[in-house]
């Protein structure tokens, strides 16, 4: 993935996961965009491993993206205890003695 | 005496309508689990201290579960766990926020391991090693681990000098003592705080040298996770996949391992910069 498509993403997951989805005042979002600046011409400032910075930038993104999926995959799937008549009557098609025919 | 009669008739309606409402819930159990707590801040942030870096929920000090003040050394670090803290909805749950939960058991070491005891959990885990037991029954399968795995393993020789060979059968691969010297000397040279992280992700992936691939950036943490549960990925094209099994498991181990890559890398990365003379 490209820099700035990783950039993109992340900023959109730091949006989502922010509780009223505004990154405006986001120190994360401030962090990211500062270090994109700071490695805007190359990464090879310090001497660190080749790509350090996108290897680090992927990863938090993968951080983000897999926790919120993860959540999603539970919310919908989590048990919310003991399903009424109804709804199991609405799961296998069938319908009430009281709903009209 | 009639006072009496009427306390005694009371008591055994009492007991009576005890038992009649006590009956039908004898068979339902009903079980009681903590609520996590709710979400008591609005905002987070980070203070820079001498010490290091805190995270700061509204005007409250975070705190590790020991009590012992939150303080790390790396300000990304602090960043990505006011972050998370912030990322919570309406309660804190805790067992998903791998990142702070990572730092709260460096900080704490509820366990008081020492270097050693981990370095030698680590070498203990290289015999029983996922990508070292391979199976040749199938071919298909015995190809996909020749293609995917072989690599993995010829790079890690390679870049720790070692001699570690796969096994076919049920017996555990031979690693001799100079390649554990070699692995412990590399363990070695990383702090205390990281080789928790380094363990997170051994413990995720059952394999070190998946663990180590990741962390020297040679595989992504997508690509490692694929490589841990490619015998799943295998079956799945036949049996099917079930989204709150396995894709469930897939995003979780992405998460816990790219939150221990994370740790790792934000704990050793200490930068300087140091400015040429100009004569």
């Amino acid at each position: 993935m490209s820099g700035t498509k990783v950039l993109r993403s992340l900023l959109h997951e730091l949006r989502q996961a922010a509780p009223n989805g505004c990154i405006k005042d986001s120190l994360a979002a401030r962090y990211v965009l500062a270090q994109y600046k700071k490695f805007a011409t190359t990464e090879q400032q310090f001497c660190k491993a080749r790509n350090e910075a996108t290897f680090l930038g992927q990863t938090y993104l993968t951080y983000l993206s897999s926790q919120r999926q993860y959540l999603e995959i539970y919310k919908e799937f989590h048990g919310r205890g003991e399903r009424t008549v109804r709804d199991t009557a609405d799961l296998v098609g069938f319908k009430l003695p009281s709903d009209p025919k | 005496m009639n006072g009496k009669l009427m306390l005694g008739v009371i008591r055994a309606l009492r007991v009576g309508n005890c038992r009649q409402w006590q009956a039908p819930a004898a068979g339902i159990t009903v079980r009681h689990y903590a609520s996590p707590p709710k979400r008591f801040y609005k905002k987070t942030s980070v203070l820079s201290g001498d010490g290091g870096y805190e995270v700061v929920l509204d005007h409250r000090k975070l705190k590790t579960p020991k009590g012992s003040p939150f303080v790390v050394r790396s300000e990304p670090l602090a960043i990505a766990v006011a972050t998370e803290f912030d990322a919570q909805k309406e309660h804190i749950e805790r067992s998903r926020m791998h990142l702070s939960a990572l730092c709260f058991t460096a900080i704490d070491n509820p366990n008081q391991l020492s270097k050693l005891d981990m370095v030698n959990y680590l070498l203990n885990f290289i015999a029983t090693d996922t990508v070292l037991f391979q199976y040749d029954d199938e071919t298909d399968l015995q190809d996909l681990q020749v293609n995917e795995w072989d690599p993995v393993i010829a790079w890690f020789n390679q870049r720790f000098e070692t001699n570690l060979q796969k096994t076919m059968d049920i017996t555990p691969p031979q690693v001799s003592e100079q390649d554990k010297m070699r692995i412990a000397k590399h363990l070695q040279s990383y702090s205390l705080e990281t080789l928790h992280g380094f363990i997170f992700a051994v413990d995720t992936l059952k394999s070190i040298i998946l663990a180590c691939a990741v962390i020297e950036q040679m595989l992504t943490v997508e690509k490692a996770v694929a490589l841990a549960r490619l015998e799943e990925e295998y079956q799945l094209k036949f049996w099917g996949r079930v989204e709150w099994a396995h894709d469930l498991s897939q995003q979780e181990l992405q998460s816990r391992l790219a939150a221990a890559v994370l740790f790792v890398h934000l704990n050793c990365s200490e930068n300087f910069v140091k400015q040429k003379l100009i004569l």
